[in-house]
């Protein structure tokens, strides 16, 4: 399979799966009778595993939603292996310096929180 | 909230827009929510929504992937800076930011529908930018070209995706409305490989300041979660039905609403609404 097509199947494959996670965490959601707007609990993602064994919605939501924000990221790591491997070294410090902002985002985030 | 979120996906696909512009007036102006959390789910909403195309665009060879990914380098760096500022600015200014958005997509939707279709073929395609220098860098341009079309103005359009990154992570909206644009006008992209590109760049940039936003407490999973599944299930539907609509008046409709969620959001800048 050539690298577009690897990426391309990726990105719906991530697309799917977080939308199924979120249709899981939003029909629990209606289940329990709770309101959209009643707040959700913070991110805690020592939690998450827990929430969802025990079928509670916000596990499903909150794994959703990271599944959909990682999944641009997986594309480029994806992308990263694949021009390593044709020889496209341009290409690939593209993708490396795209993760890199990727990740300086999350630290920014969490340096520089309250 | 996942009917807005559908009415959102619905109306941004049959016109050609991506759902952010509508999501953030829905949660802001109909359940109330802060306009930086609207932002937030907003951000995820056009992510899950832009996914599903982008894939399809990928199999099928429209978008392009190395373009997209040297412009979306710039994309995400402008969306970092603006996902930070976000969090400085006060609301009402974020508001003001909005009502500017409205009313640009609004004259150029108004523009659009009283011009008549432009010919297919893509005029604005130049020569290739390397033709005069033979170097490595050419080689790299180069490689980003199409097979009927060579990119050009490399520069520039690095600056517009710093500027559609920082409009994006502000707004809460994919960038679209910056980024074809500058990869059709400015480098010669043909529209319909510009829309494709765009569209896959939407996820990276989205998720560079979503990051922000999620670990700062600035998406409530309860919210976005009933949104983007509305979003996505409008957006299908949309893409769907839209051979079988005329938009001309919904978009002349659509400018009306554009105009008075702009009005709405002015008054919320002058802190009278």
């Amino acid at each position: 399979m050539d690298l577009e097509r690897a990426i391309g199947r990726l990105v719906t494959v991530g697309t799917y799966l977080s939308v199924v996670l979120l249709a899981v965490g939003v029909v629990g959601l209606l289940a329990a009778g709770r309101s959209p707007l009643d707040g959700g609990p913070p991110l805690d993602p020592g939690h998450i595993v827990g929430d969802i064994a025990a079928l509670r919605p916000e596990g499903f939501l909150w794994l959703g939603l990271i599944v959909a924000i990682a999944n641009p990221a997986a594309r480029v790591m994806l992308a990263l292996g694949g021009y390593l491997r044709l020889g496209e070294r341009g290409m690939a410090v593209v993708a490396m310096l795209i993760l890199g902002v990727i990740v300086l985002s999350v630290g920014l985030a969490i340096g520089t929180e309250g | 909230m996942l009917g807005g979120g559908a009415a959102a996906g619905l109306f941004g696909s049959l016109l050609g827009l991506g759902g952010g512009i509508l999501i953030v007036p829905i949660l802001t102006f109909g359940f109330d929510l802060p306009l930086r959390d609207a932002v937030g789910v907003s951000l995820v909403s056009v992510i899950v929504t832009s996914g599903a195309s982008a894939g399809v665009y990928l199999e099928r060879r429209i978008a392009n992937l190395r373009l997209g990914m040297v412009l979306e380098l710039f994309t995400a760096i402008g969306a970092l800076i603006g996902g930070l500022i976000a969090f400085l600015l006060d609301e009402r200014v974020l508001a003001a930011l909005f009502a500017a958005l409205l009313v640009y997509v609004a004259v150029t939707m108004g523009r659009n529908s009283t011009r008549p279709t432009a010919p297919s073929g893509d005029r604005r395609a130049g020569p290739p930018e390397s033709a005069t220098r033979p170097d490595r860098t050419s080689v790299f341009v180069d490689r980003l070209s199409g097979s009927e079309y060579h990119v050009r103005r490399l520069g520039p359009g690095a600056a517009g995706s710093v500027g559609a990154g920082v409009v994006s992570a502000l707004l809460g909206i994919g960038g679209g409305a910056v980024l074809v644009p500058v990869m059709h006008l400015a480098m010669g992209v043909p529209l319909r490989v510009a829309t494709a590109t765009s569209n896959l760049m939407i996820g990276v940039t989205a998720t560079a300041s979503a990051i922000i936003y999620l670990l700062r407490g600035g998406i409530d999973p309860f919210v976005a979660g009933p949104t983007a599944i509305g979003v996505f299930l409008g957006a299908t539907l949309g893409s769907r039905t839209a051979h079988r609509v005329d938009v001309r008046v919904l978009r002349l409709l659509f400018v009306v609403v554009l105009l008075y969620t702009a009005f709405q959001m002015v008054r919320r800048a002058l802190g009278v609404a």
